[in-house]
């Protein structure tokens, strides 16, 4: 058979006769995985399945080898009701190629549920990782608490802003507000709520407002911008000028704090200083150089009118980085909110790192990591599972002379991981009595505990509170879980079954002190289920209402974060000695 | 278009590693010439990641003929190449990988080639080249400032071996702040960047891989770099790297060989044992996979001079996977 030369002849005859029959799963078709399917199928692979749920994008091209120019926008979705366990139970071997966290938990979970050997693998820049995971053997992927996205107190978004961060998730906001889907977490103006400000102030603040124009202030602001058809100058004032003369009367906010400047629509549009600006009209300045002040006005009016007909035919729009309209709106609005604040403004291709969470993608990494993730192959087909070290790909430098690094040992399972312990279970404090059912569901089960289509019942009283089938339990949607019977000591028995998981929540109820407080707290049963610092960490640590700065529906090019690169000390192999300390390579 | 400026399509094909190593090194990229000597296995991997780095032109060297071996391990092959010249036949799919490059191939013979050939590159890059060969054109290479990189795959092994000659290159390290107290009144200071310069001289490659009889070289502590030896002596020899119809034989020749080397060099020859020489038959498609992308890797460093490149040799480890700097040679 000729074909079956293309297996390594260095491999064991077992191996390449597994090699020749197995059945092997490769999730994600993106960077990796097209080096992993070219990989196996010149190694001698004979069946393997592929399952995508990306859609390829230019900027995605020239890694994505196996795709053309003629393939963009091509859109290949999975439901995961129909790869179910049983369908992961067809293969002798997952690999994954994904490029985001969420994906990666239900692989993970699926793959356990099924008790198949996962190949996990991910790069970010020049840096990579390869890890098994199989049930009962090594650590899963949800063992290490990863740590929380970044994100910000909802008082810092709108009223204090002090990083370029900040007015970006600002503009992210503003955008939602006025062409997104309504959601009362992003909202963009004055917040009187504000910790910060002393009873007195703020309510006066408030009151006066009420009195004279308050009524926009308070309105929708989607339907404000509707009714008013979008003029970009009514909007522009609004939010750079009267917003900030109201954030101004807080008196409070700024007496240790440098004061915003209200802008005026007229003002803007004919700033000066920016007449020695060259313009000129190439797609480099454009994306590279930080906009004039003008020119940020100009942009923000000319694509303020083309979502306004984009949405003319729409319920909403959904912003998408690569979306120009959108991205210029957004570059637009958070230099202007940078300006008026005295934070340093960034070009539009800067914007766009932020604001899309874009984590930088190579070829040669790719080709490096799938390499090692077939050679991972090849040990589990060969059972020497045992053998399967994780190895990570580290950028080359004058202190480090170790590019691939190599476990000595596989790393264990966390005993009070909540999802691959023999029972998992978790604490979740939180206040039962204004926290509903809803909100537990959504917040606490499915973001947080990364479930996908829950059924909660109530220990001890057989009573199903949340139901994965429609119309069982909406009734109780908007209950607060008190009024359930969830309550202080409350046992929940939780049952995921599209990832056959079942966890064990204990309720404790807790009241959050102030609103500095987070809404609800998960924590396993010991302390070492908090998430260990990254690096290039998870910035600080804020509490108060999150505001998330990933969208979640932004999956194209989600950060690779799941290769949990430098997320522990390593165990280096015996054979390594000189420079094995200085794995986190610290310059000073 | 103009010649070092990138065009909008450039700047979208290549966002996601202009976010990476930026703009300037896109553009330095954007201006280099490479030539690619041998588009075999390793080869076509080669080519593969540095037509996607974009950079200006790729010439593939190679006089050899395609045969059913090597359709199987060459991605870039068409099942109707069988018996033509392996450069020409590679054509049409690595262009498909970036139309943006200038690809030409070249079916000529290394010997063919004289110094001047050379000069028209920015970089050399080699595989499958006898230590003559890549002694002789690193050397060429040298007197007219065109970095060189060679690598190969034995099997489960693989290494490259680097002259950038006197290089200059710089980093950006991140200065994080002292840390503060929690003090929010306090601006927080931000993180800088700042750019380090620095410069590496390379040793000439004759003080690398030629093998010393001498006793007198630096012994190396990394076994894997006498199989290098070894291996090179074999391709020397033998004219072709060890295969697996010929196990028997090419096992005693390797064994020979490194019995020579072992007492030249004064190391223990039981150090490479008869587990590791059974793993050097064939160009394993995911060895070539890393270390292509190894070998891509450091010739974009060469080219852009950013970034710490590797001195000068990198050697992987083909039971553990490990891969390592050494730096080896005379300076």
């Amino acid at each position: 058979m000729a074909t079956s030369s293309a297996i390594p002849h260095v491999l064991s005859e077992n191996v390449r006769e597994a090699v020749a029959n197995c059945n092997v799963l490769v999730v994600g078709a993106g960077g990796i995985g097209c080096e992993i399917l070219k990989n196996l199928a010149l190694s001698g692979f004979q069946n393997i399945e592929i399952i995508d749920l990306d859609t390829i994008d230019v900027s995605n091209l020239n890694r994505q080898f196996l795709f053309r120019k003629e393939h963009v926008a091509y859109h290949d979705s999975i439901t995961t009701v129909e790869y179910g366990v049983n369908f992961y139970k067809n293969f002798n071997l997952v690999l994954n190629a994904l490029d985001n966290r969420i994906a990666r938990n239900h692989v993970n979970r699926m793959c356990l549920a099924a008790d198949i050997p996962l190949i996990e693998s991910g790069t970010s820049g020049y840096t990579g990782q390869v890890e098994l995971i199989k049930k009962g053997l090594t650590q899963c992927y949800e063992c290490q608490p990863k740590p929380p996205q970044r994100s910000f107190p909802g008082c810092t978004i709108r009223n204090t802003p002090s990083e370029p961060i900040h007015c970006i998730v600002w503009a992210k906001h503003l955008f939602n507000q006025l062409f997104g889907e309504d959601d009362p977490d992003q909202d963009v103006s004055p917040d009187t709520a504000d910790p910060e400000l002393a009873a007195d102030a703020g309510k006066l603040a408030l009151s006066e407002q009420n009195n004279s124009d308050g009524d926009v202030q308070r309105k929708s602001t989607n339907l404000w911008a509707k009714e008013i058809d979008y003029n970009p100058e009514k909007l522009f004032n609004k939010f750079f000028q009267d917003d900030i003369k109201y954030l101004l009367s807080m008196e409070n906010l700024w007496k240790k704090r440098k004061p915003p400047n209200p802008l005026a629509w007229a003002e803007a549009s004919s700033h000066e200083g920016d007449s020695n600006m060259i313009i000129e009209n190439n797609s480099k300045t454009e994306d590279m150089q930080v906009w004039s002040l003008s020119k940020c006005s100009k942009v923000f009016a000319s694509s303020i009118s083309v979502l306004k007909a984009e949405l003319s035919n729409k319920n909403f729009l959904v912003w998408d980085k690569d979306d120009k309209p959108g991205m210029d709106f957004v570059t637009a609005c958070a230099n202007i909110r940078a300006h008026i604040f005295s934070i340093e403004q960034k070009s539009r291709f800067e914007i766009k790192s932020i604001a899309g969470n874009i984590v930088p993608a190579i070829a040669t990494t790719n080709a490096i990591v799938a390499g090692l993730a077939v050679l991972h192959a090849f040990r589990v087909l060969g059972e020497e599972l045992e053998k399967c070290h994780t190895t990570y790909v580290r950028q080359k430098s004058s202190s480090a002379k170790t590019v691939l690094m190599t476990e000595s040992v596989l790393i264990k399972a966390n005993p009070n991981c909540y999802v691959c312990s023999e029972k998992p279970s978790v604490n979740v404090s939180v206040n039962v009595d204004s926290m509903t059912v809803k909100e537990f569901e959504t917040e606490v089960l499915k973001k947080n505990l990364n479930m996908i289509a829950p059924d909660a019942m109530l220990d001890g009283k057989n009573l199903v509170v949340i139901s994965s089938e429609e119309g069982e339990t909406e009734i109780n949607n908007n209950k607060k879980l008190s009024e359930i019977g969830i309550i202080d000591g409350s046992i929940l028995k939780v049952d995921d079954f599209l990832q056959n998981y079942e966890l064990t929540v204990y309720i404790t109820n807790y009241v959050p002190k102030d609103i500095t407080e987070p809404q609800f707290i998960v924590h396993g049963n010991t302390e070492n289920l908090r998430p260990i610092e990254e690096m290039n960490g998870g910035g600080k640590q804020d509490t108060n209402t999150k505001v998330e700065v990933v969208e979640p529906q932004s999956s194209v090019d989600d950060p690779q974060e799941g290769s949990s690169v430098k997320r522990r000390k390593l165990n280096p192999a015996e054979e390594e000695d000189d420079d094995l300390i200085m794995l986190e390579d610290d310059d000073d | 278009m103009g010649e070092k400026e990138l065009s909008s399509i450039e700047t979208e094909l290549y966002d996601r590693q202009i976010r990476l190593w930026g703009i300037e090194s896109q553009e330095k990229l954007r201006a280099a010439n490479v030539l690619l000597i041998g588009i075999r296995g390793l080869g076509s991997e080669i080519a593969k990641d540095i037509l996607l780095s974009g950079i200006n032109s790729l010439i593939i060297l190679d006089n050899g003929t395609v045969t059913k071996e090597e359709q199987l391990v060459n991605f870039l092959l068409t099942p109707d190449s069988l018996g033509k010249n392996i450069a020409k036949s590679v054509l049409a799919k690595a262009q498909a990988l970036n139309p943006l490059v200038k690809l030409t191939a070249d079916s000529d013979s290394i010997e063919s080639k004289d110094e001047d050939y050379f000069k028209q590159f920015t970089i050399v890059i080699s595989t499958k080249l006898s230590t003559d060969e890549i002694i002789k054109i690193s050397a060429w290479c040298r007197n007219s400032n065109v970095k060189f990189i060679s690598g190969d795959v034995f099997g489960m092994f693989g290494y490259t071996v680097s002259d950038f000659q006197d290089h200059e290159y710089y980093e950006d390290r991140v200065k994080l702040p002292k840390k503060r107290r929690h003090d929010e009144k306090i601006p927080k200071a931000e993180a800088v960047t700042v750019k380090v310069q620095a410069r590496i001289k390379y040793p000439d490659l004759s003080t690398v891989i030629k093998r010393s009889k001498t006793g007198k070289m630096k012994k190396c502590r990394n076994i894997y770099y006498y199989l290098m030896l070894v291996l090179l002596e074999f391709r020397n020899r033998h004219k072709r790297d060890p295969f697996y119809t010929k196990r028997q034989e090419d096992l005693v020749t390797l064994k020979t060989i490194w019995a020579d080397i072992s007492k030249d060099y004064e190391v223990d020859s039981t150090m490479l044992t008869d587990e590791i020489f059974g793993l050097v038959f064939g160009e394993v498609v995911p060895i070539c996979s890393i270390v292509g992308g190894i070998v891509v890797q450091e010739a974009i460093k060469a080219v852009s001079g950013k970034e710490v490149p590797i001195n000068n040799v990198f050697l992987l480890n083909p039971l553990t996977y490990y891969g390592k700097e050494e730096t080896i040679g005379i300076v």
